[in-house]
């Protein structure tokens, strides 16, 4: 096959990550994702949940409700996320997940260190948030 | 009970970043024609991703492509199956040690997960793999739903 224009771009069109913050008083947060979570996406999320965690912020929600697809780079760093987190004495909870994605989430073993919820409301109500 | 392959495709795609989306998209349109169930093409579309990963990531090739072949089956009934063949012109793997992660399994090890995801996510998998390429051979039987 010839190089095609997407190969000469260098990269696939996707819906690359999008990530909005919304804080809860001064030590709480919740991350909104929508698009694909790959390593690319993995990091855009790191960076922004560093940056709250400078800030104070030490119960986190990541709601991945406009995510549809993720890989196991984007979850290798989410675990990094949350090995960090647990580090500084915080806690880290996801919502909203496909059942393929909640799926992907216990293979890989990071549903034995962050809770895990259905929906949002669920999650700020037992996180507190 | 007949089964026909009805849909076929083969693809050669670039090893470039986010070409597995691409590789996923094409399953999950061939599947929706055959009336699967949208959870069971998911899985299909998150075995694929992680296929393509492997391909680009560590197997080495020197033409840097990845080969996909799909047919979808319907059996009949509601039912219908969903073959690929992902194979790239690397250097193999040892598939016995990237089996022995399983044992792991509930720890948390940050990479190395895709052979997992794949077998977790499909009905079935079967890979050959030699010094000149690999191939994956994975199956996804699916019930029409929405």
């Amino acid at each position: 096959m010839s190089p095609t224009a997407q190969e000469h771009e260098g990269r696939i069109m996707t819906d690359e990550l999008r990530v909005a913050v919304d804080r809860r008083g001064t030590a709480g947060a919740v991350l909104y994702t929508k698009g694909y979570i790959n390593n690319v996406g993995g990091e855009e999320i790191a960076n922004r949940a560093y940056e709250l965690m400078d800030g104070g912020v030490r119960t986190l929600l990541l709601n991945l409700k406009e995510t549809k697809i993720v890989n196991s780079i984007g979850i290798s760093i989410l675990i990094e996320i949350i090995e960090k987190m647990i580090d500084q004495g915080g806690r880290i909870g996801f919502c909203s997940l496909t059942p393929v994605i909640h799926k992907t989430f216990q293979i890989m073993g990071l549903a034995n260190y962050a809770a895990i919820f259905t929906d949002e409301e669920t999650a700020v109500k037992e996180l507190a948030l | 009970m007949t089964a026909t392959a009805e849909r076929q495709m083969e693809l050669t795609l670039p090893m470039i970043p986010d070409i597995e989306i691409a590789a996923a998209r094409a399953a999950g349109n061939l599947a929706r024609e055959l009336g699967m169930a949208s959870e069971s093409i998911d899985e299909m579309a998150h075995a694929m991703i992680e296929a393509c990963i492997n391909a680009r990531e560590h197997s080495g090739s020197a033409d840097r492509r990845i080969y996909v072949r799909i047919t979808g089956t319907s059996l009949g009934a509601g039912n219908s199956r969903i073959d690929i063949w992902i194979t790239d012109h690397g250097k193999g793997f040892n598939v016995t040690e990237a089996r022995s992660r399983r044992q792991q399994l509930g720890t948390v090890h940050k990479r190395g997960w895709g052979l997992q995801i794949i077998e977790a996510h499909m009905d079935e998998v079967s890979i050959s793999t030699n010094p000149d390429g690999t191939t994956i051979h994975m199956v996804k039987l699916g019930r029409s739903g929405s």
